[in-house]
């Protein structure tokens, strides 16, 4: 898809007319894209006059239910913008090293009283495994924000097609569900495993994304599923280029 | 009528300023600024939803859906994204229209119902879409638009139709649907005043 093809998009994604793969390889463009961020927001602003132009009066009992759910709702917290790292000096690497490095040990500290050797391993073998992809001269560490909770690290290495994932703060998925990891291309969307919090730890390291251009966390049923849940997409991040 | 009125009014003409305000009290967990939220986006967000979903039992579950919503991702609300009615009237659209897409994927994979609904003649929605509008200056604003922009617009719109949905209904090829999309939208923004 051309440019220009993607930025006529701009209307149908601003009506959520946009779905599928479609709709996901648009956001990615939007994330690059300002003029077209600026036009979708002003096209959002004229299509809620629509919306506002539809207003009915809703049922009364209905404001007595929802005052009763949110009351047992907890609220989540404001969002951090996250930046991916791009062309850094063997300096910064080696910091973005030392700080990863520092984030898995601590993630294991964290729980050290009640890990078994064998899970304290683990920690040194991901502390190993984030060092070695992030020593690559392209390695990028990129940050998700999890819909529903929780931050996710990724550190990531194309000329190695390798791609580590750790979090020591992720909510749990609901009950009967997982989190499962695509990498999406312009052709679609390859599963790369699934993974599920224990207390917020987890980790996962995955290979063979390459020619994906985006990574994507969706919550599907235990087992997995063959495709995405896009309405389930709790977060996700661009691969740069380089 | 005259609350309702009143609610319509105070929609259009402040909703930025005062919803937003409410918003940023609501991410404080301010329950009391909330229930004034709720009263001022209920009626569009309600409207909405159920001109898209039409039943009634499952419009509402939306609505309640997007109300705690709101109240759960409060904190998440920028405004340097929009304003805060804007918000919540994509967030309700957004969920609206992936409760009809959910149930005719269901519908779909139980070969019950295939393109019977996709067959609903355009008209029959923009006309009663047209019909109901309650803004005049919306009314006048699509009015404006060509035929072509206008049904695709209200299709997607109103209709919680994909564009490939709408070219389709309209016997259009995709490209000209994505342009006439855009084209309207824009039409009606400048019409509209949107900055």
């Amino acid at each position: 898809m051309t440019s220009a093809d993607i930025h006529a998009l701009t209307g149908a994604y601003a009506l959520d007319a946009v779905s599928g793969v479609e709709r996901m390889d648009f956001e990615r463009h939007l994330a690059e894209c300002d003029s077209c961020t600026q036009e979708v927001r002003e096209l959002r602003e004229t299509a809620a006059r629509l919306g506002l132009a539809a207003a009915a009066p809703p049922p009364p009992m209905l404001k007595s239910r929802v005052m009763a759910e949110i009351h047992n709702v907890r609220q989540q917290s404001p969002e951090t913008t996250v930046v991916p790292l791009r062309r850094r000096s063997l300096a910064q690497r080696l910091t973005l090293v030392a700080a990863a490095v520092f984030f898995v040990a601590t993630a294991g500290l964290g729980v050290i009283v009640v890990r078994q050797n064998s899970q304290l391993d683990d920690a040194t073998a991901q502390a190993t495994r984030m060092e070695q992809i992030l020593s690559a001269g392209d390695a990028q560490l990129l940050t998700m924000q999890n819909r529903d909770g929780g931050t996710m690290r990724v550190a990531v290495s194309r000329s190695q097609d390798k791609m580590l994932l750790l979090s020591d703060d992720l909510a749990s998925p609901p009950e009967g569900k997982t989190y499962q990891v695509w990498a999406v291309d312009a052709g679609g969307q390859r599963s790369m495993g699934l993974m599920k919090p224990s207390n917020g730890d987890v980790s996962l390291a995955v290979g063979g994304f390459s020619g994906a251009n985006t990574v994507a966390v969706t919550v599907e049923p235990d087992g997995g599923s063959q495709k995405p849940t896009l309405e389930e997409k709790v977060m996700s991040a661009d691969i740069p280029v380089s | 009528m005259g609350d309702r009125a009143r609610r319509l009014r105070s929609a259009r003409t402040e909703p930025a300023a005062e919803a937003g305000e409410l918003m940023q009290r609501v991410a404080r967990g301010d329950e009391a600024a909330f229930s004034q939220l709720y009263d001022l986006l209920v009626g569009p967000v309600f409207g909405l939803v159920r001109r898209i979903v039409r039943d009634p039992a499952q419009s509402e579950e939306v609505v309640q859906e997007v109300m705690v919503e709101l109240w759960r991702s409060a904190a998440k609300y920028s405004p340097e994204r929009g304003s805060a009615t804007t918000w919540a009237m994509t967030l309700a659209h957004r969920r609206a229209v992936d409760r009809v897409r959910s149930a005719q994927a269901a519908a779909d994979r139980d070969d019950m119902v295939g393109r019977r609904d996709a067959n609903r003649p355009f008209d029959e929605v923009s006309e009663q879409v047209t019909a109901r509008l309650e803004q005049e200056q919306v009314r006048r604003c699509l009015s404006t638009l060509t035929d072509l922009q206008r049904e695709s617009v209200l299709l997607a719109y109103y209709g919680g139709r994909t564009y490939r949905e709408v070219g389709e209904l309209l016997n259009t090829p995709l490209g000209t649907i994505k342009t006439r999309l855009r084209d309207g939208l824009i039409r009606l923004r400048d019409c509209l005043g949107v900055a």
